[in-house]
């Protein structure tokens, strides 16, 4: 039975591209509502693992799990009967690179509940206010809704990015090199959100600045070669970490 | 300074490590004068008040360092950022030094109140005052990041300096004929020399509002070489 403080429960999970195995039995629990940062050197499988979570890696050809099992709240996501499109619902996802529509903010937030299913102006409006609101949107943009996404700042756009996420309400939201390609100060805007965020929702950062996992985590993962190698309190894990390995890459020493 | 940083859990960990080091100079200088009015008005109880107390110092001392460090860890802060959190822990330090020795006089002023009357207590007076004062002023220049007051400290001190000198002068030379009080008069050394060591502490303190202040590092200045060696000639 998982604690009611997990969200995500990985049970020696073992996933592969064809043949190249590029996690290795990977076990954690990922506590709920709060921030959860995957950090480690390039290839070492902590993109993978996120995409794991919201199997977003189905549409990559000959990638498959070859072990263990990701249970959400109990329910193991990769059973055959899973709807795929409400499991991307409950979990959200926000990518490296900004991504809108090419349509307007506004349709941008509402695009995906249309999809879901007619809704009415009135809620659909409210839906995406409260959605810009929670993204820390609102005021900026409140005067031009209906304007192109892509007047926006890249700052900006990543927030659209996360406000359209969360208009679907969902329980998680992963986010993969979020602010890679920000500047310093939109960076700080998007970690402060994702603070205000885990109030609400739990979240999972792959992030190669390991600065932005202290400033915003509350634990980190650190994966090398496939494996976690440790997994615990973000401060534990800067100020004291367990394994050598570990230190060594916090450290700048690595190889 | 006063400016919001958009990291509002930044904001909040720089000002609690503020609160902690106004917190921890507040209860040192408490210490240190129950420890000097426990000596001058014979208050065992007053005394063994400010040895138990010691230990709320040396916990917010801990404190102020874990702090310091997360907030390094966490934020990597920079410019005055970081002055205010490497200073703020070399104030815990100072701090802990001087309750130390408020601990030390305490247990000086429980060893002096057990036996008769010591008119010689009187001389730590002047001494006190002017530590104090040092201490005190150490301590405005820190908060209000006032160089100009923190850099005048070590002048001042000499004055202390010259004082202590001239009490150990007098205790030793009456240690002579002292006649079974000379181990009260060596417990006065003993409290003078703290006394000494609180104003040198404040004096570091002074420093550090220099650095915190203006980023110039006036430590060992008379030691530092010129700024030019050809002009120099060491």
């Amino acid at each position: 039975m998982v604690s009611m403080n997990t969200a995500i429960q990985i049970k020696n999970l073992s996933f592969a591209y064809n043949s190249k195995q590029v996690l290795h039995a990977v076990s954690m629990d990922i506590p709920a509502r709060q921030v959860t940062a995957f950090i480690g050197p390039s290839g070492c499988g902590k993109s993978t693992l996120l995409r794991c979570f919201n199997r977003i890696n189905d549409r990559i050809p000959g990638a498959h799990l070859t072990g263990g099992s990701i249970l959400v709240h109990d329910i193991d996501i990769n059973r055959r009967d899973i709807d795929l499109q409400e499991l991307r619902r409950r979990i959200g996802m926000v990518f490296q690179k900004y991504n809108p529509f090419a349509k307007s903010i506004y349709d941008n937030v509402a695009f995906s509940l249309r999809v879901a299913g007619p809704t009415k102006r009135d809620e659909l409006d409210d839906i995406v206010e409260n959605a810009l609101r929670s993204a820390a949107l609102w005021d900026e943009v409140k005067d031009r809704l209906h304007a192109s996404a892509f007047g926006l700042s890249g700052g900006q756009q990543q927030r659209l990015c996360i406000a359209r996420a969360i208009a679907n309400q969902p329980e998680i939201l992963l986010m993969d090199e979020p602010c890679a390609a920000l500047d310093p100060q939109a960076t700080l805007k998007i970690e402060e959100l994702i603070r205000e965020l885990k109030k609400q929702y739990t979240i999972v950062i792959v992030t190669h600045n390991m600065a932005q996992a202290t400033r915003c985590s509350d634990q980190t993962a650190f994966m090398y070669l496939g494996k976690l190698v440790e997994f615990g309190p973000t401060m534990q894990i800067f100020e004291n970490p367990k394994d050598p390995q570990t230190e060594a890459y916090i450290t700048g020493t690595f190889g | 300074m006063s400016s919001q940083h958009i990291l509002r859990e930044f904001d909040k960990g720089m000002e609690c490590l503020k609160a902690d080091v106004l917190l921890m100079a507040s209860l040192t200088r408490q210490n240190l004068e129950r420890a000097m009015r426990s000596l001058l008005e014979r208050d065992i109880d007053l005394a063994r008040t400010v040895i138990a107390d010691d230990s709320d110092v040396d916990d917010l001392e801990r404190k102020i360092d874990q702090g310091g460090m997360d907030i390094l860890v966490r934020f990597h802060p920079v410019a005055s950022d970081l002055r205010l959190v490497i200073t703020s822990m070399k104030m815990a330090h100072n701090l802990e030094r001087i309750s130390d020795h408020a601990v030390n006089i305490a247990k000086r002023a429980k060893k002096i109140c057990k036996t008769s009357p010591l008119e010689e207590t009187s001389l730590t007076e002047p001494l006190y005052t002017l530590a104090d004062k040092l201490l005190r002023d150490a301590l405005t220049a820190y908060t209000d990041a006032n160089a100009e007051l923190g850099e005048s400290l070590k002048t001042r001190d000499k004055e202390l300096d010259r004082l202590h000198k001239q009490m150990i002068a007098s205790l030793s030379g009456r240690l002579e004929s002292s006649a079974g009080r000379s181990e009260n008069l060596l417990h006065l050394i003993f409290v003078a020399r703290s006394i000494e060591r609180i104003g040198d502490l404040a004096v570091n303190i002074g420093e550090d509002a220099v650095f915190l202040g203006e980023a110039r590092d006036i430590r060992h200045e008379h030691r530092k070489p010129p700024a030019d060696p050809a002009e120099g000639g060491i």
